[in-house]
């Protein structure tokens, strides 16, 4: 059994890491323990608000490189620790069998070499499909500067692997990140996406990442905007095919004249999650998100900047719209464009049925018309009325008894 | 009239023959406060009716026994009237209304069947298993709607060949798989030996759990959100003492009236 302190070392090094899903695999078991479940599932949440799904840990966070972001980087002062295979494996079976988590998140710092890591982890998950017959989610790291073929061997047993690219541009991954390259990084992904498709091509047995690839970004600890970052994203999702990109707001664990002091990037990291979600299932492009050199609006949703920036196509009839124009209306989701599309089959829908069908109104209002009538605000008072965030922060209900209020009343002024 | 039918198929089908003609009817198969000069009446189930009935449904929409055994599952008061009406409605329509979205009944219907499965998907994740000596898992639970048996093919195809007991402390009954058959059974109290080095796998997960924590971010809102509160008790991360005593201590649940 894995010493109860090595467990706090490994876990402080990796949680840091966002990427937390389990879904996408659909891998059987074949007379051991676990299975894939597709559509994903948490199993616990923390304080955070994060959900813990996968056991998250280091194998080792010796580490040779020195990215200046990191905790476990060469130069820091923290306890180091290295676990073996035996400890990892043993440690994933019984939380597995106790429905704690859904697999295992592997991954490593750069233990004396990049091959030698990259190995330790191969072995490790071979270990854990092979001797130990664990059929769940595993999810490993790529090592970069690490064999091609000792990649393609790990993925052959690996859901999913990721190499995060930390940084958006090579600037600022050689300023910061002065041992990783834009290279070490995009060309084992490319090389394991061309593999994957071969793979599906020639239909082969068995599995090689059926949950595909995945990558993280840091946000606020280089200047690059939130356009050029979405632009990297999309291209990462169409031309890699990406499974998801993961955004991480900044969290100031060391202390570095070249990086920001301050966190506080969170609503920033929400609103590209919501611009994420419409390159991925709201068929939109980055260039209608968000202009190349800007950063998104931290007042409205990105899908509600847009709306507001292109009025000529708004409002909509909701009993004659096509899906992808019921997908563009800001507050309407994919569940509740599906419903109006069921339901006006059988009914001519009023504003009284979108609101009975838990259609959310508050935004969608000023953006459609039912049957002909328009229920929102005059165009030019839709934008004030929408503005959260900031703009809201200042706004309070009045008090009768407030000393304002009164004089109001009285009329004494 | 109050139709009073004990919350099975049979007698849902039995009651709901008796009542689709009545303007004001109720069915109910929970307790009910009787009004003053309230009739009721106790619905005995009439098999073949039943069964003729159930045939006549299928016909007309062959997922709507689903639903039905969906919405029996619920824990809402409203759950026979939810059902009724909208099988009511399948009658009228004489065809499947489930993408009626518009319909009062069906709106209530998809919502009571969500919140079924969607307490489902939640278990799937929030069960916690501790480890017998003779090496099969025992889960303790307390769902809001009646869906041990619902949570068994999932583990069972992760757990191989382990047997496994699901127990709903509060509906006392349990989901017991035996490496080859899954069955329900009455379960009052488990009495539990626990393996040796249960507690240290316990403590094992309660140090990964706060250490995989970043206390800078902290978000109680989101995190209660996600994972309501009163499923807090039956996880090993929320608890203090050891796994024997928290186990002794959940076995004193209420019951819930069925």
């Amino acid at each position: 059994m894995i010493a109860e302190e090595k467990l706090k070392i490994l876990t402080d090094g990796a949680k840091y890491d966002v990427s937390c899903s389990s879904s996408g695999s659909r891998r059987k078991n074949a007379n051991g323990m676990g299975s894939g479940y597709a559509p994903g599932c948490c199993h616990s949440f923390t304080p955070d608000g994060r959900c813990v799904s996968l056991l998250k840990i280091l194998l080792s966070n010796d580490c040779l490189y020195s990215c200046r972001y990191c905790v476990n980087r060469k130069e820091a002062d923290v306890p180091r620790a290295t676990a073996t295979p035996d400890e990892i494996c043993a440690l994933t079976l019984d939380f597995y069998k106790r429905n704690y988590i859904e697999g295992l998140f592997l991954s490593s710092a750069v233990h004396v070499s990049p091959n030698h890591t990259m190995e330790q982890l191969y072995l490790t998950v071979k270990k854990l499909r092979t001797e130990y017959g664990f059929h769940g989610y595993v999810h490993v790291k790529g090592i970069p500067r690490a064999d091609e073929e000792l990649v393609r061997m790990t993925a052959q047993y690996a859901d999913r692997m990721s190499y995060n690219i930390e940084l958006p541009t090579e600037k600022s991954l050689k300023l910061l990140a002065p041992q990783k390259s834009k290279e070490s990084l995009l060309l084992p992904m490319q090389k394991l996406s061309r593999e994957t498709a071969l793979f599906k091509a020639e239909k082969r047995k068995g599995y090689f990442l059926p949950a595909g690839q995945t990558t993280q970004l840091i946000v606020g600890a280089s200047p690059e905007p939130d356009g050029q970052i979405l632009r990297l994203t999309q291209s990462l999702y169409r031309a890699t095919g990406l499974k998801r990109v993961y955004y991480s707001a900044y969290v100031p664990v060391v202390h570095d004249p070249l990086l920001p002091e301050t966190a506080g990037g969170e609503l920033r990291e929400h609103r590209l999650y919501q611009a994420d979600w419409l390159l991925r299932f709201y068929g939109f492009d980055a260039e209608e998100i968000a202009p190349e050199g800007e950063n998104l609006s931290l007042e409205f949703d990105p899908k509600c900047a847009w709306a507001l920036r292109n009025p000529q196509l708004f409002p909509i009839e909701i009993n004659r719209a096509p899906l992808e124009a019921l997908l563009r209306v800001p507050g309407i989701g994919a569940r509740s464009a599906y419903k109006i599309m069921q339901a006006r089959r059988y009914a001519k829908l009023d504003f009284d049925h979108l609101a009975k069908m838990r259609v959310v109104l508050k935004r969608a209002r000023h953006f459609i018309t039912c049957g002909g009538k328009y229920f929102g605000a005059r165009p030019a008072a839709v934008r004030a009325l929408l503005a959260g965030g900031e703009a809201n922060k200042n706004a309070e209900q009045l008090s009768l008894f407030g000393s304002d209020a009164l004089s109001a009343l009285t009329g004494e002024l | 009239m109050i139709y009073f039918y004990d919350g099975t198929k049979e007698a849902f089908f039995t009651a709901f023959l008796l009542a689709f003609r009545d303007k004001d009817a109720l069915l109910t198969s929970g307790q009910k406060q009787l009004l003053l000069g309230q009739e009721c009446y106790f619905v005995n189930t009439d098999r073949e009716r039943a069964e003729k009935a159930e045939r006549r449904f299928a016909a007309l929409d062959k997922g709507c026994l689903h639903d039905l055994n969906l919405m029996l599952r619920s824990g809402d008061h409203g759950r026979d009237m939810t059902a009724f009406r909208y099988f009511k409605l399948i009658a009228e329509q004489k065809r499947p209304v489930r993408d009626m979205f518009s319909e009062p009944a069906v709106i209530a219907a998809e919502e009571c069947i969500r919140r079924v499965l969607h307490e489902t998907e939640h278990f799937r994740g929030f069960l916690r298993f501790l480890e017998c000596e003779s090496g099969a898992l025992y889960a303790a639970f307390s769902p809001d709607n009646d869906i041990c048996d619902m949570l068994v093919p999932h583990f069972k195809a992760r757990l191989g060949k382990l047997p496994f007991l699901i127990h709903d402390v509060s509906r006392k009954k349990a989901a017991v798989y035996d490496g080859e058959h899954m069955f329900l059974a009455p379960l009052e109290r488990a009495e539990i030996a626990v393996s040796s080095n249960e507690t240290e796998w316990q403590k094992l997960w309660k140090r990964y759990y706060e250490s995989v924590n970043i206390p800078s971010r902290e978000r109680l809102k989101q995190m209660r959100g996600y994972m309501p509160v009163r499923y807090w008790k039956f996880m090993p991360e929320f608890m203090r003492s050891s796994p024997q005593a928290s186990l002794e201590a959940l076995s004193d649940e209420p019951s819930r009236p069925r």
